[in-house]
């Protein structure tokens, strides 16, 4: 081997490290160490406040119980909706991916709201089920736990759907075809071949939406609080109001622990798994299974779900965005366009539309593109240092959005470099926010490609720029769209970051929801809201039809 | 093959068109404006008010920017928290509905004196003597009715019989809002404990995020009666919500939202130049068209709503509240969340 290429694989590396280092590892400890601060003396005083009052280890606890909750339920979910949206012949496949995907364009604040909308003591559903079944009160309360896992798996699912079906599409096909020529009957094939497949991805979603589920605020913060019911990050926002600094700080490091713990178990499930990466590289796709009698029976089930955790959450926020007002009696006279006129005319929604289509599209362009080097040096260069990169990359996923927003501050607010009151100090926040996403995606897509064929390359005496280039990019194409979407819809409503770290004429569209709503004008801001899901539509349908139906969702 | 090589330049040329339109906007041109002629507003003011009324001050005073930065009062705060680590406050103005806030930046030595002379028309004890904040506006934690919910005739009149309407009330979390701290530390100081907050716990009155919250819940006839702001409500009424505001008997929660210039300010002049502006008649009319309580007393209320003199008020323990914020937020989780 010659040690040229070990040396461009370094500084590839070091490139990468450097980018970790001054977007994640700096901010995060910025705030870390302040969590060992009492008055600018060191302490423990914040540690001893989390394990010596009972509301914060219960929230820790609330927290970890919702979120393996939330994590089992969406890889159950997530896993069987890709499979029968992959790999059988159920009719309108297409329309329907698109519309599983959609929801995850909601404000998780909005999708909490919706619900409520639909499931809420006076919600439609609830009043439906009051009307058809005669009950005296709806046996289901949205404002508790049990909503609480609901609605976050609603919300999260798709993680482990996109990554799922990724997998599934790259799977090489002729492992499945050799066991059927051997005998095996299809229940044996899913079992033994398909399913160990694609368990990377699965668990890799699964993580996902454990640690999504974990760091979400919206959700808890509107559903948790009627049923005393808190969590981490409602309890880290109250350490800020109080305002306590250093509790805060404290309470986010213990939610950046439970994510560890549980990155690490997954790591070391997938070690040694190299005997389920699959030679891909080929144009056979994987044979479609033949549903015969079920082939209705099971569209209609997959039809229902998709309206009841689709359709139905956007309805509800259409339908409030054409209200006079929140709550209004649904008649002909309390329905109104006024509120999208008020939108449209309104000069700060246009520009925080410009500015979230900008930060959307570039930080996940740009967190893709390092997502991959990072992937490709950890799971393929294998290169020792790569893991702890890989790990580095992921920790900020498990940080609230409030305390990555301070870490900027802290970090990106001071003389020389003073990104503070520009768009760029938000582009810095969210590329931390959303790397993770686009190294943990390209990690399971890099997964499924097998050594041999980079090794092949190299042999033939190709250089390290045109193996990523010919091989290592192609072939991790799928998931890397994949990607992209996953980390530029959440983007483009982004809030939390935002609302911290937005200046006069910076401001994103979750923002301009956010003041909207919180000036009682919820159906103005479910106008705002419903434009941004219409433009995912329209901009989704353009990519498709550029891309010839492989780009888009 | 070729099919492989064309389908990644479309893509690369669709994240490109977006990129470029996305590129267009004026917020990535950096010009920014000269400090002398920018005033930064922190404010908590809802942002439609926020912005008319600073566009009124421009168009009377071109030479100065108004640039707001609008939040909830506890992103404000950490917004502050922060800045405060990195080198100190950024903000020239600041406009929250959060008094204590000011008391603790007064401690800090971070507020810059200034009497303005329109503060003459201002009752005493809407601001400080030595000028470091004076109330820009007056907002009202009152009883808001669903009457659709509870007959106007069976609702509560005044706090006192709040807590024992029970499940069919609600309040908002003064964890994170600040008017609602404010009425926590005015009950707690008027009975000397915790026995208001005790009852409506025992009686099972919910706890929501905040004021707006409250009266869109209200609105959706989630709950009957509800802790909450008057002008959210009037808002409410106005767009035509089957809602009514009970003045309670005991005084309603008049919280005064004070504006205040920033020690660290670079530009005194236009910050004081805003201040003058917010307090002056034309500026409290302007509020009074946007259905806000003016803090003058030469200036009449909005139609339905009544004077500052005419409401009777509980009084607020500021120094006190602000001082014992810490534990007075703690010992309301205690007691109404736990």
């Amino acid at each position: 081997m010659m040690t040229a290429h070990f040396d461009r694989r370094y500084l590839l590396m070091a490139a990468v490290g450097v980018f970790v280092l001054l977007i994640v590892i700096y901010p995060l400890w910025q705030v870390l160490f302040r969590s060992f601060l009492d008055g600018g003396v060191l302490s423990l005083k914040s540690y001893q406040k989390v394990f010596s009052y009972p509301s914060y280890y219960r929230a820790l606890l609330n927290s970890v119980w919702i979120s393996c909750g939330t994590a089992a339920m969406c890889m159950v979910l997530g896993t069987l909706l890709a499979f029968v949206v992959i790999r059988t012949d159920v009719p309108g496949k297409k329309i329907l991916r698109t519309l599983l995907v959609l929801p995850y364009a909601l404000p998780s604040f909005f999708a909490a709201i919706a619900w409520i909308q639909l499931l809420g003591p006076q919600g439609y559903l609830a009043r439906l089920a009051l009307q058809f079944f005669g009950f005296a009160t709806v046996p289901w309360n949205i404002y508790s736990a049990g909503g609480i896992v609901f609605v976050l798996t609603v919300h999260y699912f798709i993680l482990v759907f996109i990554t799922v079906a990724g997998a599934l599409e790259r799977m090489d096909a002729s492992l499945e075809e050799a066991a059927r020529a051997s005998g095996a009957n299809t229940y044996q094939i899913m079992r033994q071949i398909t399913l160990p497949l694609v368990l990377p991805a699965i668990l890799a979603g699964g993580l996902l939406a454990f640690i999504g589920a974990l760091a979400n605020f919206g959700i808890p913060a509107l559903l948790g609080m009627r049923a005393r019911f808190f969590v981490l990050t409602t309890s880290i926002y109250y350490a800020l109001a109080i305002p306590d600094f250093g509790l805060a700080t404290a309470l986010s490091s213990m939610l950046v622990l439970v994510a560890l713990v549980t990155m690490a178990l997954q790591f070391g499930l997938q070690r040694g798994e190299s005997r389920f990466t699959v030679i891909s590289g080929k144009a056979v796709h994987p044979s479609t299974l033949k549903l015969r009698s079920l082939r209705y029976p099971l569209f209609l089930l997959i039809a229902a779900i998709v309206v009841f955790i689709s359709i139905l959450p956007i309805l509800s926020m259409v339908l409030t965005a054409l209200m006079r007002y929140w709550g209004a009696p649904i008649s002909a006279a309390n329905l109104t366009l006024s509120n999208f006129d008020y939108v449209l005319k309104f000069e700060t929604a246009q520009r925080a539309i410009m500015n979230s289509l900008f930060l959307g599209a570039v930080s996940a362009t740009a967190a893709m593109f390092v997502g991959t080097v990072i992937s490709y040096l950890h799971v393929k260069a294998k290169l020792r240092g790569s893991r702890v990169l890989d790990f580095f990359a992921t920790i900020p996923y498990a940080v609230p959005h409030t305390v990555i927003a301070i870490a900027m501050i802290l970090a990106w607010a001071r003389p020389p470099v003073s990104l503070y009151g520009t768009l760029w100090i938000i582009l810095v926040a969210y590329l931390a926010v959303y790397l993770p996403f686009a190294v943990r995606t390209t990690n399971s897509t890099l997964q499924q490609v097998h050594d041999s064929l980079e090794e092949a390359a190299k042999a033939s005496g190709a250089k390290l720029f045109p193996r990523l280039r010919d091989i290592i990019l192609p072939l991790a194409r799928p998931g890397m769209i994949a990607g992209w979407i996953l980390v530029f819809m959440p983007a483009l409503r982004e809030l939390t970051v935002s609302i911290l770290l937005y200046a006069y004429h910076t401001e994103t569209i979750g923002v301009v929801v956010y003041n909207l709503q919180d000036a009682g004008y919820r159906e103005i801001a479910a106008a705002l809201a419903s434009i941004v899901m219409g433009l995912l539509i329209i901009g989704n349908t353009i990519i498709r039809k550029l891309t010839g139906g492989v780009a888009g969702f | 093959m070729k099919n492989m090589k064309k389908l990644p330049q479309n893509l690369r040329r669709t994240i490109m068109a977006i990129v470029a339109i996305a590129a267009l906007n004026p917020a990535l041109v950096f010009a920014q404006a000269k400090a002398e002629s920018r005033v930064l507003l922190y404010t908590s003011v809802p942002q439609q008010l926020a912005t008319q009324f600073s566009n009124a001050f421009m168009k009377k005073r071109p030479d100065i920017r108004v640039e707001i930065y609008r939040a909830g009062s506890t992103e404000v705060g950490a917004k502050i928290a922060a800045e405060r680590e990195v080198g100190g406050i950024r903000a020239d103005l600041l406009w929250l509905a959060d008094a204590p806030v000011y008391y603790d930046l007064r401690k800090r030595g971070e507020l810059y004196s200034y009497i303005s002379p329109e503060a003459k028309a201002i009752p005493a004890d809407l601001k400080d003597a030595k000028g470091f904040f004076t109330a820009g506006r007056l907002i009202n934690m009152i009883i808001a009715v669903n009457t659709e919910v509870i007959p106007l005739k069976d609702a509560p009149k005044s706090w006192k019989d709040f807590p024992g309407v029970g499940k069919k009330a609600a309040m908002g979390n003064p964890l994170y809002s600040g008017s609602n701290f404010v009425t926590v530390a005015a009950f707690v100081r008027k009975d000397g404990n915790w026995s208001w907050f005790e009852r409506a716990r025992a009686n099972g009155v919910a706890v929501v995020r905040g004021n707006s919250e409250a009266a869109t819940a209200l609105a959706g006839k989630e709950f009957g009666v509800a802790m909450t702001l008057d002008y959210i409500v009037q808002g409410l009424i106005n767009k035509g919500a089957p809602l009514s505001i009970v003045w309670p008997a005991d005084g309603a929660i008049s919280v005064p939202s004070p504006i205040a210039i920033i020690k660290g300010t670079k530009n005194p002049n236009g910050s004081k130049a805003f201040v003058d502006y917010v307090l002056s008649k034309e500026g409290q009319e302007f509020l009074v068209k946007q259905q806000v309580i003016p803090v003058r007393e030469d200036v009449n209320p909005p139609a339905g709503l009544p004077s500052a003199k005419a409401i009777k008020f509980m009084p607020i323990p500021y120094e006190w509240a602000s001082d014992n914020a810490p534990s007075i937020r703690e010992q309301f989780e205690k007691t109404m969340l736990q």
